[in-house]
Parts: C-alpha cells; sequence; structure tokens
C-alpha cells in the first residue's frame, strides 16, 4: 500500500475541515471525560477535613498523603490485590478460551445442535433464579469458601459468546474449508485458524471480562467473606469505605463532643472514595494499552489478511 | 438507618442535678429500682461464685451488621483483659455490603455465626429461629444479667414470652447528654451575637431574626447569604423537612406520628394543621428569597460544603447528620460561624421537647445462634462483661491510662485522652470500638455505682473541657452551664421511642409508611416552592391523596401498641 | 456452506419422523468434536443458570427464607396482583421503558459515531489517548459521578454559571428539581459515562474491515463522508443489528444508582422505576417474593422483545442472534 499516494487524497480542502472539526471534538470529549479522574486525583491528595468545604475542581488545595496512607496501611490489602491479580488473569483466560471455543461451536452451520446450544445459552441472558438459590447451588458445589467461585461460575459469559461468534462469522468464507480440505479437525481449526484470526474480538471480550473481575466484589460478599485470604483488593477497600462510612456517622457518645478538637483528621467517606477510585483503577488502565492496540489500528492498517 | 442512629439516647438534665443525684428528675415508674441498685454500692456486682471456672481457651465467632474493621478481640487492649478474665477469645466480623443480602443469604444457608448483632435485620432473624431463647442460660449463669436487665425483662420478651438477645440500653439510673445531639433549629452565632443575643422561642421570631441579619448582610465572601436550609436532598434523609412540624408542636422524635399527652393517641401529623404551619412559613420565607431550594436537591457533601463556607444562617438538623461539618467549623476556630442549638417551638405556649425522654430500644440486640458451640461460655462471658468495673473498662477504658481519678473520686480526662477517645486508631487498638456499644451493657444514661456517669460524654466535667472559648462566652450569654441546660427538660413517655414500634414484614403498616412518606417527599417541595397564592390548592391536593391511604388503620395500630407499652406490655 | 439447521429434532410427520432421527443422529455422530467442544459448556449453563430457577416458584409464596421450600405459604397469584394492581405500577413501567429506550438509543447513535469519528483520526498516537481517556468514566461508580453531575447542575453549578454567561437563561435554573429535565439529565450522563467504554466493541468491529476496500474506494473518488457510509458502517453492520437485539432484551433494565442518586421528591414521577419500586416494596420489606415476581415479569417482556426483534431482523434478512 501507498501511503504517501494516500495522504495527498487526504489534503484536500473539504477533508482538512473535517480534520479539525474532529480534532476539536476529540478535545472537547478529552476534557469532559478526564475530569472526573483529575477531580478525584485532587480530592485524593487533599486533606479529608478540607475537603468537606467543598470548591474543589482541578487541584489539591492541602497537598497530603494521608488518604493513601490511611488505605496502604491496611495490612490486608496487599494480599487482597494479588488475588484481585490472579482472579482477573485466570478468570479471563479460562472464561475467553471456554467462550471462544462454544462460540466456534455455534458459528458452525454444519453442528445440528447449533440452534439448540445458541437459544439455551442466549436465554440464560434474560432470567435468574435469584440470590438465594444461585448461592444454595454455590453451597451445594462446596465452592464456598474457595477460590473458584471466583472463576467457575464464571466460565462463559453468553453476550461475549455473541460476540465472538459474529466476529468468527465475519471471516472471509473459505478460511475455513480450506482448513478441513487440508484435514484440520474442528479443534485444529479452532486453535489453529480461528484464535489468531480473530484476535480484535478476543481482545475485546479479554478486556470486558478482565474489568469485570477487577472489579467484582459481590461474590467475596456473598461466598468468601469470612476468608480473609481470598479476600479481594474491590472487597478490602470497599470495607475500609464502609468503616469510614460508619465513622464519619458514628452513634457513639464518646465522638460527638471530642471529634472537633482532637486534631485527628479523620478521613471522610467522600476523600476515601475518591482515593479507592484511584488505587482500584489504575492497574486496570495501565493494562489497556496492551489490549488496546489489538483494536485501535491505524485506518489503513490491520484487518484480516487471509 | 435512622433508627439506628437515633438510637444515641440523648437526654438532658442539668449538670450539678446530675452529680447531686443520680435518678433527680426522672419519674420513670420502672427506675427508681435500677437507680439504688446502681448507686449502692454494694450491689454493684452480684457475686458470681469464685468456684473454679472453666478458663480453657476458645474462640467464638461475633457477627455485626454494623460496619467495622474485623479483628480478634484479643488484639484489643480490653479484648485482652476480657480474655485474661474469662479465656474467650472473639472473631469479630462486620458488615460489607447490604444487610438484606446477608441476612436472607445467612438464613437460607443456616450458616449462623455464634453471636449475631442483626441490628435492623433482628425480626428476620428472630422469624427464621436463629436465636437460642436465654430464659434459662441467665438463670443459671447471669446473676449480673439479671441485676442489669432484670427490671427490663418484660420489655423485650418476644411473643413466646422468651428472651432471644439482650437489648443495648438498659439504663442503671440516669444522666443526661449535656450536649445536644439531635435535633434542633440551628442558628449561626454571628445572628445572635448582632441582635444581642435575644431570647428565642418561636418560629416567627427565629425567622425574623434571620431576615434582619441577612438584609443588613445579603453577601458573605462575595457569595449570596442563605437564610434558611436543610439537608434533605438524599432520600434518606428526608424526615430533616418533615420532622421539625412534629418538634415545632412540642413533641420529641416519635418518629411519623404525635402522641397526646393525656389520650395517649397517636396521630400521624404528615398533612395536618402542624404540617401546614410549619410548610406555610417555609413557603413564605421562600418567596422572602430567605429558603435555598437546593435543599431538596443537594447531597450530603453539597450541603456540608454550604454549612462550612458561612453562608447559611439557620438550619433544621439533627446534630450527627452534619457533624463532619460542624467538626470542621470548630476547628477552623472562627467562633462567629459556627452553630448554636434553638428549642424552637410554634408559638409562646408551647413547651419545647427536643430533648429524648428516657428510653428503651427493645428491637436492637444481641443473642446466641442455634450454632452455637457452647452458649454456656457466652453466657458467662457476658455476665462477667456485666460486672460493673468491666462495664467501666469498655467505655473508659484503663486507669490512669485512658482516665484518671480526681481527688473527689470523679472520672477526669485531660485533653491527649479526650482526644485518644476519638481518634479511630486508638479506638480500635483500645478497642472502644469493638466493646463500647454492642455488646450486653448498661444504657449510654446510666449512672456508675460510685456516681459517675457511664458514658463518657455524659461526665459533665469531660464535656466542660472541651468547650471552647466561644462555646463558654454564649452560654453565660444565656446564663446556662450546658446546651442543654436551655432546653426543656423531657416529661415522661413510657412509650418511648414510637418510632422504635415494630410494624412488621411487608404489613399494611409498613406499606402505609412508604406510601405516605412517598406523598410528602413529592408534595412537600411543591408546597414549599410554590408561589404564595397556590399554596392551598396544592395543600389540598396533598391532603386529598394522604386522606386516600388508610390513615386510621395505621394510628389505630399504633395507638394500641403505645398503650400496650403504657400498660408494662412491650 | 451446507445450510442444515432444519436438522433439529423436531417431529414434524410420523412418517418423516425415524428417518429424520436416524439422519439427525447419523451426523451429531461425525460432528463429536464439535459435541465434545460445547457439551460442557451447555452442562455447565444449565447447572449455573437454569437449575436455580426453582427460585420462581418464590413468587407464589409468601417467602420465608428460613423454611424449606415444602414448608412455605402458597399464594398464588397475589405477589402479581400486588405489583400489577399498584396505582403507581404503570408510572414506574413507563419511566422504566422510557429512561432505557433513551438509553438504547443514545448510547448506540453516540458510541458509533465516537468509534467512526475515531477512526478518522490521523495521528496514531492521539488517536490511542484519546480513546484511553474517553472511556474512564467507566471506572468511577455512579456513587461518584453522582456527586460530580450533580455539582455541576447545582444552581450556583458549571453548567449554569455557562449557561447564564451565554444569555441562554436569566437565572440559575434547578436541574435537579424540574421532572421533566430528569430524562434528559439521566440519558447525558449515561453517555458520559459509558460512551467511551461501548466504543471498544465497534472499534474491533471496524478492525476487520478489509483495508483494500478502503483503497478501492479512493481509487473511485470517494469521499470521506461516501466511504464511512459505505465502507465503515456496511462493516459494523452485523455487530450493530445483533448487539442492538441483545439490548432490546433489556429493555426493562434501565439501571437503577443513577436514578436512585440523582432522583428526589421533586422528581419522582419521571426518575422512579421498576427497580426502585421493587427495592422499595420487596428487599427494604424483606418481600423477596415480590422481588422475584417483578424478576419474572421482566423475563416474559424480555422474551417478546427479543423474539419479536430476532424475527424482525430475520425478515429483513439481517445477521440475527438465532
Amino acid at each position: 500500500m501507498k501511503e504517501s499516494s494516500a495522504k495527498a487524497r487526504y489534503n484536500s480542502v473539504p477533508d482538512k475541515v473535517f480534520d479539525i472539526t474532529n480534532i476539536v471534538f476529540m478535545l472537547c470529549i478529552v476534557i469532559v471525560t478526564l475530569y472526573p479522574f483529575i477531580n478525584m486525583f485532587a480530592l485524593s491528595f487533599n486533606d479529608a477535613n478540607d475537603s468537606i468545604r467543598g470548591g474543589l475542581y482541578f487541584w489539591p488545595r492541602v497537598w497530603t498523603w494521608d488518604n493513601y496512607n490511611y488505605i496502604f496501611n491496611e495490612a490486608s490489602i496487599y494480599h487482597a490485590t494479588f488475588i484481585s491479580a490472579l482472579r482477573t488473569i485466570l478468570g479471563t483466560v479460562v472464561s475467553v478460551f471456554c467462550t471462544a471455543m462454544l462460540a466456534y461451536t455455534v458459528s458452525r452451520q454444519e453442528y445440528v445442535l447449533r440452534k439448540f446450544v445458541t437459544i439455551v445459552a442466549i436465554f440464560t441472558m434474560y432470567f435468574s433464579g435469584g440470590l438465594i438459590p444461585g448461592y444454595l447451588l454455590i453451597k451445594e458445589l462446596h465452592m464456598i469458601n474457595s477460590f473458584w467461585v471466583y472463576i467457575i461460575p464464571g466460565i462463559i459469559s453468553v453476550f461475549n459468546l455473541i460476540v465472538i461468534r459474529s466476529f468468527i462469522e465475519g471471516l472471509p468464507d473459505g478460511i475455513m474449508e480450506s482448513a478441513k480440505i487440508d484435514g484440520a479437525g474442528d479443534f485444529i481449526t479452532f486453535m489453529r485458524i480461528v484464535l489468531p484470526l480473530t484476535v480484535p474480538a478476543l481482545a475485546t471480550v479479554s478486556l470486558f471480562v478482565a474489568v469485570s473481575q477487577w472489579n467484582s466484589w459481590f461474590d467475596v460478599f456473598l461466598y468468601n467473606s469470612s476468608h480473609i485470604n481470598l479476600s479481594t483488593l474491590q472487597y478490602e477497600l470497599m470495607k475500609i469505605l464502609q468503616t469510614s462510612n460508619t465513622a464519619a456517622s458514628s452513634t457513639n457518645v464518646g465522638d460527638q463532643f471530642a471529634a472537633g478538637q482532637s486534631g485527628v483528621t479523620a478521613v471522610t467517606p467522600t476523600s476515601i472514595r475518591a482515593t479507592m477510585t484511584i488505587i482500584a483503577s489504575l492497574p486496570i488502565i495501565m493494562v489497556y494499552p496492551f489490549l488496546q492496540k489489538y483494536f485501535v489500528k491505524g485506518m489503513t492498517v490491520g484487518g484480516v489478511k487471509g | 438507618m435512622v433508627n439506628k442512629k437515633l438510637l444515641t439516647v440523648s437526654l438532658a438534665a442539668a449538670m450539678l442535678a446530675v452529680t447531686a443525684s443520680a435518678c433527680g428528675g426522672n419519674n420513670n415508674n420502672d427506675e427508681p429500682k435500677s437507680s439504688n441498685t446502681g448507686n449502692s454500692g454494694n450491689a454493684a456486682n452480684a457475686s458470681t461464685s469464685p468456684e473454679a471456672e472453666d478458663k480453657t481457651p476458645v474462640t467464638f465467632s461475633y457477627y455485626s451488621f454494623t460496619s467495622q474493621k474485623d479483628t480478634m478481640a484479643s488484639d484489643t487492649v480490653i479484648g485482652k483483659e476480657l480474655q485474661n478474665q474469662t479465656g474467650v477469645d472473639w472473631k469479630m466480623e462486620f458488615l460489607v455490603g447490604d444487610p438484606q443480602t446477608k441476612s436472607g443469604v445467612m438464613i437460607a444457608s443456616g450458616d449462623y455465626p455464634d453471636v449475631i448483632v442483626p441490628e435492623g435485620e433482628i425480626d428476620k432473624l428472630l422469624d427464621a429461629g436463629a436465636f437460642i431463647p436465654l430464659d434459662d442460660l441467665i438463670e443459671k449463669y447471669g446473676p449480673n444479667i439479671k441485676r442489669v436487665y432484670g427490671q427490663y425483662f418484660d420489655k423485650f420478651r418476644q411473643a413466646d414470652g422468651k428472651m432471644y438477645f439482650l437489648p443495648f440500653g438498659a439504663n442503671q439510673g440516669y444522666v443526661g447528654d449535656p450536649g445536644i445531639s439531635q435535633g434542633a433549629f440551628w442558628i449561626q452565632r454571628s445572628v445572635l451575637k448582632e441582635a444581642g443575643y435575644p431570647k428565642i422561642k418561636t418560629l416567627d421570631q427565629y425567622f425574623d431574626l434571620i431576615k434582619q441579619y441577612q438584609e443588613k448582610h445579603p453577601t458573605v465572601d462575595g457569595k449570596g447569604t442563605i437564610g434558611f436550609a436543610s439537608l434533605a436532598g438524599p432520600a434518606d434523609s428526608f424526615f430533616s423537612i418533615t420532622n421539625p412540624a412534629m418538634h415545632l408542636a412540642g413533641y420529641p422524635n416519635d418518629g411519623s406520628v404525635i402522641v397526646d399527652m393525656t389520650t395517649h393517641e397517636a396521630k400521624t401529623y404528615a398533612a395536618t394543621d402542624n404540617e401546614k404551619k410549619w410548610l406555610q412559613k417555609l413557603n413564605q420565607v421562600n418567596s422572602e428569597g430567605l429558603f435555598d431550594p437546593e435543599t431538596f436537591t443537594a447531597n450530603k457533601d453539597q450541603f456540608l460544603a454550604k454549612l462550612t463556607s458561612g453562608r447559611v444562617l439557620g438550619y433544621f438538623n439533627y446534630a450527627w447528620q452534619v457533624g463532619d461539618a460542624t467538626n470542621n467549623l470548630m476547628k477552623a476556630g472562627i467562633d462567629e460561624k459556627r452553630y448554636a442549638p434553638l428549642p424552637i417551638v410554634f408559638d409562646e405556649n408551647t413547651k419545647d421537647q427536643y430533648l429524648d425522654p428516657p428510653s428503651f430500644v427493645n428491637n436492637r440486640g444481641i443473642g446466641i445462634s442455634v450454632n452455637a458451640k457452647d452458649p454456656e461460655r457466652i453466657i458467662k462471658y457476658w455476665d462477667n462483661l456485666l460486672k460493673e468495673e468491666n462495664q467501666v473498662l469498655v467505655q473508659w477504658g484503663v486507669k490512669d491510662q485512658n482516665y484518671s481519678v480526681d481527688a473527689n473520686g470523679r472520672f477526669i480526662m485531660n485533653a491527649q485522652q479526650i482526644s485518644d477517645r476519638s481518634d479511630p486508631e486508638k479506638k480500635r487498638s483500645i478497642g472502644w470500638q469493638y466493646f463500647e456499644y454492642s455488646w450486653p451493657r448498661y444504657g449510654n444514661n446510666s449512672v456508675l455505682a460510685d456516681g459517675n456517669s457511664y458514658a463518657v460524654s455524659n461526665q459533665p466535667e469531660v464535656a466542660y473541657a472541651g468547650y471552647t472559648d466561644g462555646d463558654k462566652a454564649l452560654l453565660d450569654a444565656y446564663g446556662a452551664k450546658t446546651f442543654s441546660e436551655y432546653f426543656s427538660k423531657p416529661d415522661e413517655r413510657a412509650w418511648y421511642p414510637a418510632w422504635s414500634i415494630n410494624k412488621g414484614q411487608g404489613t399494611p403498616e409498613q406499606i402505609f409508611e412508604q406510601k405516605a412518606s412517598d406523598l410528602q417527599k413529592k408534595y412537600i417541595p411543591k408546597l414549599v416552592l410554590a408561589k404564595t397564592s397556590d399554596f392551598d390548592s396544592v395543600w389540598n391536593d396533598y391532603v386529598g391523596q394522604m386522606n386516600k391511604l388508610d390513615v386510621k388503620g395505621y394510628e389505630t395500630f399504633i395507638t394500641k401498641v403505645v398503650q400496650d407499652r403504657i400498660n408494662g406490655k412491650w | 456452506m451446507e445450510k442444515l439447521q432444519d436438522v433439529m429434532p423436531v417431529v414434524k410427520s410420523p412418517a418423516a419422523s425415524s428417518s429424520r432421527l436416524q439422519l439427525f443422529f447419523k451426523k451429531l455422530m461425525q460432528q463429536k468434536v464439535l459435541l465434545l467442544m460445547s457439551i460442557p459448556f451447555v452442562l455447565w449453563l444449565f447447572l449455573f443458570k437454569y437449575v436455580p430457577l426453582w427460585g420462581w416458584t418464590i413468587s407464589f409464596q409468601k417467602f420465608r427464607p428460613a423454611k424449606d421450600l415444602f414448608d412455605q405459604e402458597w399464594v398464588g397469584w397475589k405477589n402479581f396482583h400486588f405489583l400489577f394492581s399498584d396505582d403507581s405500577f404503570y408510572r414506574v413501567l413507563r419511566n422504566t421503558i422510557v429512561m432505557s429506550s433513551i438509553n438504547l438509543v443514545l448510547g448506540f447513535v453516540t458510541a458509533i459515531v465516537l468509534a467512526i469519528m475515531l477512526n478518522e483520526l490521523r495521528n496514531i498516537m492521539f488517536k490511542r489517548v484519546v480513546q484511553t481517556i474517553s472511556y474512564l468514566p467507566h471506572f468511577i461508580s455512579w456513587v461518584v459521578a453522582a456527586n460530580i453531575i450533580s455539582s455541576a447542575l447545582a444552581p450556583e453549578g458549571v453548567i449554569n454559571i455557562l449557561m447564564t454567561k451565554l444569555h441562554l437563561i436569566d437565572q440559575p435554573i434547578l436541574w435537579l428539581g424540574k421532572g421533566n429535565y430528569f430524562w434528559g439529565i439521566l440519558g447525558a450522563s449515561e453517555v458520559w459515562k459509558n460512551v467511551g467504554w461501548n466504543t471498544i466493541i465497534y472499534l474491533a468491529a471496524i478492525t476487520t474491515i478489509d483495508p483494500s476496500q478502503y483503497e478501492a474506494a479512493e481509487i473511485d473518488g470517494a469521499n470521506r463522508f461516501q466511504r464511512i457510509l459505505h465502507i465503515t458502517l456496511p462493516g459494523m453492520k452485523s455487530v450493530i443489528v445483533i448487539l442492538l437485539i441483545m439490548n432490546l432484551g433489556n429493555i426493562l433494565e434501565s439501571g437503577f444508582e443513577p436514578q436512585y442518586l440523582l432522583g428526589n421528591g421533586m422528581t419522582v414521577d419521571y426518575s422512579e422505576n421498576l427497580d426502585i419500586f421493587v427495592l422499595k416494596y420487596g428487599m427494604n420489606m424483606g418481600n423477596y417474593s415480590l422481588a422475584t415476581a417483578a424478576g419474572m415479569f421482566k423475563t416474559v417482556v424480555s422474551f417478546i422483545f427479543l423474539l419479536s426483534a430476532n424475527s424482525i431482523a430475520k425478515r429483513l434478512g439481517q445477521s440475527r442472534l438465532f
């Protein structure tokens, strides 16, 4: 492909206008979507007691590390971060692989159970037996207080299944046929041809799974709350937040008169929430560029090269 | 949420009266016996025979539906001391997330810890049979439990006549809170100062004063002065705008009803004349530009920011709702920007009743679950905890470290000790955070055998040590020693608090409360912000909607429970 | 490619049935590998998704969690009756449908437009940076987001200041106090929070477009808009259609937190949706049965929308869900 000739064509006047408008439009989006993080940043580095006064937007008024110290002093945070990372990596790999495999089978037009499997899967997106039956099932399966409760109930994501299926179906005809002719079985075709060719889709659903694994705390709350070794970062942060909530609106008689002159800089739920937003989202945001390269490409590069 | 917070039973009594006699000013029929028990030092601890107690180390599980950092009891000073006495340690776990989900899952799976503090989920757990009856255990192993709770037993027996949990509010004698930790009409001190500390009693006087001040000072630091606001935006704070109707009419916080002092009939006050008077006044001050319409939309952070800005001249809220802001103002050290509580009523002839009467909250407590490994050891531990010296330990801490005793035998604290008592880290490491409340205990208003206050903050010496010069100057101007002193003393209300009446899950009463409060949420902002000429038509619409609900049925139900309570049936 | 969808074990006529069945099993045996690759997951779906459906019985009971299934008090359709006969139910249902439709339409349009515009950016670094930043709000909780939104919309907030400066309004508006603004505010908030995140899947779809198509179009002299219209959009079409069908099934899921956090008494006629209603009369009153009944109602509506959308797509000859 000839980059230079392509460039020349882009330089017409309407194209210039379009580009400039587009850049301005993007800058507006950047301002609006970056603001909450800047605001969280300012709040998290600002003295909690001072933050109550409000009016913090872009920059801390009274700098402090106290909010971060408060969270990082919590010894349980470190192991919980490890568990979070482990469940994110393992959960993503397992779920994406299994979902892709199932997606491959339901993309095979000749598969006799294709429609049956598809419908069985799709329907599950729109109902739920409810919290308590779900809990009792996990209990019957002896998955309470185990790490596997983070992985096994999430093996298949039906939404992702459909996404991957539609990408597989979009692959150029004939690729799989030629594999068949070469004598490759379905499993080989899936591993050698389908997986490599659907990388943008896999990167996308990996991101979906990874983010939801990283952010989830409800399963920890339900199944593993009394097992500190299986606690996750988000759950520990929730704990800290709720504890700071109690401290802020304490019912205890000792607090109401003394808190004011005590000189203790208490954390507030607002400052803790800002700090935990930063702490919890930074790792997953840093992972992002590595996945991003698979689905954000140059306009004329990429795509399927059969 | 609300109920939990209201648990802070705060009663007022003059400081001197308190030191003189613990039962002075208190005429609750049930009380004298307890006061005697509490004050006659000899009976302070029922003797547990010193026969060889089982002290083999054991760890039980404790689960509370409040939020706190999980811990082992023995990691705290207090928990360690109690372990030394009994050999018992506790794995203490606390709720993270949603209580309804947690209780549902706990019940469905039957996975109960040894001891549970269910807070608002208590009805569900009782209904599910999660707790064992305590009567026989108390009879056999609980002399101190009997001493502390004996007179209250009938107030928390369940329908089958058995006791399944121990509540937290068994007052032994009575001492009031010197501060105002509950509701009041607050006013900026600069307003009082400029007007020469006038005596303010009625709602009209209150708003006149604010109006005069605002006319003179239309802006503060370049931004408009706000006459009156309230934190009523979040759904769970809306009571801040409805409850004043009850307080202004001269009643304490009974929730959604006013109970007549002579007939003991409970009446809702939503869509009645009392509420109309209050809202009409707000409507009027709104038309005068004194009312902040953001009252109905601002969230807590926004409201607190406003209060700390010094622009708000008056507000109605419960002290614990806005503690972050008032503490912030106190720290800032500008006394004029701080607020003073006022017991405002509708007219000169009404006696204010902002201070909570002596009460016994019977729908919160701690129980032993059916899964408990050794209920006897647990009951013995509780009984030991209720010994007076251990009750001092859980509130005051270790003598000469966390508090001192002066020549007169009074407990005192220096500035450092006061600060430690409220420092979250210290509260955890010493163990106050874990032991001062959700266990079998004396009520907050209790008096110890030696005349000291059970709760630290109710000890006048401690409270006074915490006052700033500004506080003292203001109190001097009103000729009072404490803030609660210029509020009227609470009348006796044997049923108090009516808000703790159990309506059951999904009953018509519970549904009525939800619908009535939905109507209030919808109509009150309309009424306050309406053009004055439209007020009546909106009001009629509101009353019409409210009357579609079964108000009568609800009132009959509450009245019946109130009268049962008066007759000793709780 | 063979089209064998019809080879399902569906009995159409007695005569044909035995031979059809034989054919089916014969095919199945030939597809052992596909079978092995899918059946474990089908079993998984049955175990984790279908087995807990016994919980739906709760909606016909006055459920008390401590009791066994057979000791429960059965109340027939009473919980459904409570749901459908409440005065506010139809208002709540209307709000739910309106808000989720707004979210659906706005969500789709904005994400697709943003994906295309991003794709048209020439500087790859700039493109990646913009894309990364645009999805950041997805990572803040609704509590935090609601805080930011309500301070922006406060009488002294940035929106009112801007609009006053631009002479669009004379005096500040109490945005969150007016019911008729609520849906708009909610829709805009959802877009702000999720547009970047929703874009990702469309960007992935764009990468699969064969670049030679763009080259060919250029040689034909197509301009930017023509290329977007005739290459980029058609390239995304199947993903768009599939997502649209799936989301139509979620027509009664309009979210819970933003309405709960941004709504108040003044806007309740517009902000209260099914989830909030169920929270108030179900969960908050320990009434799991009502919550379950509402869940079943949602499922029924979902299926109606899902099946209709799917068959419309089929009739229009578009890619479809099943």
